[in-house]
């Protein structure tokens, strides 16, 4: 469908490039307690990008039957019209890695084996006074980009999610404590086991509420509760902010910005990982990126149009959905060393960080991650969930209390590192202690 | 298309069956700086089906190929029979409805080239632009959607509604040395090009406020006496009281329903709230939900009383009440789940002045730069503050965070000025992977007695 496609389009003097993608899901939902739906989902559709006379323009659709192929060139040529000038250059043919997208396992699972994960889940989770909710979807996805210079890729991918929320209302106390899997393959019993694990240790731990500590103070954030920590490196790590002018990392590559022991990387290819692929959504073979290395900033993401403008090649960061342009943006960000990534103590809540600590905090989940001015690095959020650590040890869940502070002011000296690196939604982080965090009550 | 879709809900073997078909011309044109980002349009369609067997669960299915609408009414069949229940469902009973509703285009928004929006945005990105040499960066965005909608179920309901929408919003980054700073402007409506003409004043608002809060000191974090602004406030009780009234939060857990007893006091007898998706001419105004039932006015709190809280059919006849029709989705690509549409908290008496003539410490939180609500705990970014000092409103300030305890919160309101007013914002609501939803809030000033003001941590 593309291939005609981009024949039509060498129309634009400046070439073309092209994706398809169509996506199939199945999901079932437990609602309080019980198995409440079952749905489908086909979709399909194509996004088409020229470039003519220097200008470049965009246009998507859901409607593409064969016929309308020239009425979705004429939108991108009217879109290219009004665009600005831009030196993107469409990437040439090169070999693509290998990297295992698809898995038969997932890909032919049939309703009743998704709707089994559930019931298994529901059962080792349901406890008295909770109620838990349960949903498990699987994606088949086929994809193809292509450009006029000659480059194309196609991929097969699946994609399992299995999430699980337990809720506990007491009063007006309200308490949610989930976890979810998210990889190209179905979970292993071990998987869910870790999953029920997980929820019910955190469970355990927040029955009990006590007083929160106040001070500048030892904060360990559990993997899911680094959100806040690394969101502002992120965000200063994409080319996009970098060529605005408002990354605060923009002209620090080659400085020692971060604690020697902060490493992050991009990892396109990692095997099993939902937002792995060969090659990404405008041509660009997948790599492994080094983000920063020992603190050191080394490189920046990029996507076609922002690495012309940076006068520099794209990293395969592209992204593009059915509508609108390419945007760059990370695929499995890895914190900490790239080659030892899974923890070897996944058991243990905060990872053997909190031994040492008299009196501080551990946060699994801050309210109001993304709002207002994140780049800048400070953030102030009210905690979803956390707990007291007094002595080395858990002593309760703690409400009414907020952590504030800078992360690169705290990221220059890290505590310590959990032995407990494991993967949420696209990030593998272990926990991360950091020192002098603001905790207030409230 | 009517006529095919009857067609294919008459060879439905379900208890219950419902079809959308939605198809969607869109266009987008975003600025940043003085750089066009993109300007597009867009085509999309597709078709969503619902169906419910007796004593099984839902089955649905979504596409965005016509011509499997046939096999996708068998499919969703069959995934709803694949769910046994013990308890079945029960839909709250609505009258068939048949309508041929086509909303005020005001200016059909297909008809005008793409052109002519990237000259209208051009010059509302140049009005930001020219307010200081310290606005850095800019991004203008402007968006229109006509839809064309479909809907029809199997107890005779038959609507065919042509929906309008268009959104403009500035946003501008002021910088000096180190420090960053910006301003937001918005505003979405269920109309057409007419109504986004002259509107530059917005846009240059948001500029002079990313430069003089470049200025601002940080507000000083504490407890307060704080008054919302309109726009706040109306943020506020849509994230921080709406979220918890949607039925589907508690119509089948006890512990939740024992929480949201109807009766139970919420607040001060000057607090008066609820939802309206029948309010004319507003973002989250339609004349039917996604279940076909009409739209209306649903007091949730009435002075300080809870009242009532928002249904799907499913969630009504669950818990013996009215359905209110608050089902929506946000397209054929999503099922209908409880949402808000315009939510508001009622107009108190007296002014602005009167909230803070009695203030001799308190801050003025103003707009909204963002909120999440997790159940009884919420966090909003005020976009920006002022003191207030001796009755008067003083100082500008900057990262006002305002955090609490729903419950403790709403009972802290102890007073609200008679200045209605509903916020024509762009953005949307979030929920159950649906996003962004058109919905409006609405509210006067609000005074809440003592509230935590986060922000500037003490050492």
């Amino acid at each position: 469908m593309i291939d005609q496609l981009l024949g039509l389009a060498r129309r634009a003097d400046g070439g073309a490039d092209a994706l398809w993608r169509r996506v199939e899901r199945t999901a079932v939902t437990f609602e309080w307690d019980r198995l409440k739906a079952a749905g489908a989902t086909e979709e399909a559709g194509v996004n088409l990008r020229v470039r003519h006379r220097g200008r470049v323009g965009v246009a998507g659709s859901t409607a593409v039957a064969g016929a309308d192929g020239q009425a979705l060139l004429e939108r991108a040529l009217a879109s290219a019209e009004l665009g600005e000038e831009i030196e993107l250059a469409f990437p040439p043919r090169s070999p693509l890695p290998r990297v295992p997208t698809h898995f038969d396992r997932a890909a032919e699972a049939s309703l009743e084996q998704l709707i089994g994960i559930g019931r298994g889940l529901l059962g080792r989770l349901t406890r008295d006074g909770c109620q838990v909710n349960v949903a498990i979807e699987r994606e088949r996805s086929e994809t193809r980009v292509a450009n006029t210079a000659g480059a194309a890729g196609s991929y097969r991918a699946t994609a399992v999610a299995v999430s699980a929320d337990v809720w506990r209302i007491a009063g007006d106390d309200v308490l949610v404590i989930g976890d979810a899997f998210e990889g190209s393959d179905l979970p292993s019993d071990a998987v869910l086991d870790e999953l029920v694990r997980s929820i019910t240790s955190r469970l355990d731990h927040a029955l009990e509420v006590v007083a929160p500590p106040e001070g500048a103070l030892p904060v360990v954030f559990t993997p899911a509760g680094l959100s806040a920590v690394l969101l502002p490196i992120t965000q200063g790590l994409s080319g996009k902010a970098v060529v605005q002018g408002i990354s605060p990392l923009g002209n620090r590559v080659g400085e020692q910005v971060f604690d020697p022991a902060f490493s992050l990387t991009d990892d396109a290819c990692r095997p099993g990982r939902t937002a792995s692929r060969p090659i990404d959504d405008e041509c660009v073979p997948s790599r492994v990126l080094r983000l920063v290395e020992r603190g050191v900033v080394q490189r920046f993401i990029y996507d076609l149009e922002t690495a012309a403008r940076a006068k520099t090649e794209s990293t395969g960061h592209g992204q593009r959905g059915i509508f609108g342009k390419p945007v760059p943006g990370y695929t499995n960000v890895v914190l900490g060393d790239r080659d030892k990534v899974l923890g070897e103590n996944p058991r243990e809540l905060g990872g053997g960080l909190l031994r040492d600590i008299a009196d501080g905090l551990l946060v699994d989940e801050l309210i109001g991650v993304g709002q207002g001015n994140v780049i800048g690095g400070s953030f102030s959020h009210p905690v979803a969930l956390a707990y007291r650590i007094q002595k080395g040890e858990i002593t309760g869940r703690v409400k009414d209390a907020a952590v504030a502070g800078n992360v690169y002011e705290l990221l220059k000296r890290i505590g310590g590192f959990g032995s407990d690196a494991r993967w949420t939604g696209a990030r593998c982080a272990p926990s991360l202690l950091l020192e002098g965090v603001s905790v207030a009550r409230r | 298309m009517i006529d095919r879709l009857t067609a294919a809900l008459a060879r439905s073997r379900a208890q219950y069956t419902e079809i959308r078909v939605e198809r969607t011309w869109s266009s987008a044109v975003s600025f940043r700086g003085r750089r066009l980002e993109s300007a597009t349009a867009s085509d999309d369609q597709g078709g969503f089906v619902r169906a419910l067997h007796e004593g099984h669960g839902w089955g649905t299915a979504s596409f965005t190929s016509l011509d499997q609408l046939e096999a996708m009414v068998g499919r969703a069949g069959e995934l709803s029979r694949a769910v046994r229940l013990e308890r079945p469902i029960r839909l709250a009973d609505v009258p068939p409805q048949r309508a041929e509703a086509t909303l005020d285009l005001d200016g059909d928004v297909r008809g005008i080239p793409l052109v002519e929006k990237k000259r209208l945005l051009e010059t509302y990105n140049g009005a930001m632009l020219a307010v200081s040499d310290r606005v850095v960066d800019t991004l203008a965005s402007y968006r229109d959607e006509v839809s064309e909608y479909w809907y029809v179920n199997s107890e005779g309901t038959v609507l065919h509604e042509l929906r309008p929408e268009v959104t403009l919003s500035g946003t501008a980054v002021a910088r000096r040395d180190g420090t960053i700073e910006k301003g937001l402007e918005s505003i979405g409506l269920r109309r057409g090009w007419n109504s986004v003409q002259d509107k530059a004043a917005g846009f240059r608002t948001a500029a002079q406020r990313a430069v003089q809060l470049l200025d601002a000191p940080m507000v000083k974090g504490g407890t307060y006496p704080v008054v919302l602004d309109p726009e706040l406030a109306g943020v506020f009780i849509h994230e921080a009281f709406g979220h918890l009234s949607e039925a589907d939060f508690v119509y089948e857990n006890p512990q939740a329903r024992a929480m949201m007893t109807l009766g139970r006091r919420f607040g001060k007898p000057v607090l008066t709230a609820g939802d309206n998706g029948a309010a004319p001419g507003l973002r989250g105004t339609l004349p039917f939900d996604d279940e076909g039932m009409p739209t209306g006015d649903t007091v949730l709190i009435r002075e300080g009383i809870l009242v009532g809280r928002l249904h799907s059919r499913e969630t009504a006849a669950a818990m013996g009440e009215r359905p209110t029709g608050n089902a929506r989705a946000i397209s054929f690509r999503h099922p209908p789940i409880v949402r808000m549409t315009n939510t508001y908290i009622a107009n108190g008496r007296g002014s602005f002045e009167d909230l803070i003539k009695d203030i001799a410490l308190g801050v003025y939180a103003c707009s909204a730069f963002g909120g999440q609500t997790l159940l009884e705990n919420f966090s909003f970014t005020a976009a920006y503050g002022h003191m207030i000092r001796d009755g008067h409103v003083a100082e500008m300030v900057k990262d006002v965070v305002l955090a609490g305890n729903l419950f403790q919160t709403l009972d802290r309101i102890d007073h609200i000025a008679g200045d209605f007013r509903w916020n024509q914002m762009g953005g949307g609501c979030g929920k159950g992977g649906q996003y962004p939803l058109p919905v409006t809030e609405g509210a006067p000033h609000v005074r809440i007695e003592e509230a935590l003001i986060g922000g500037d941590v003490p050492e």
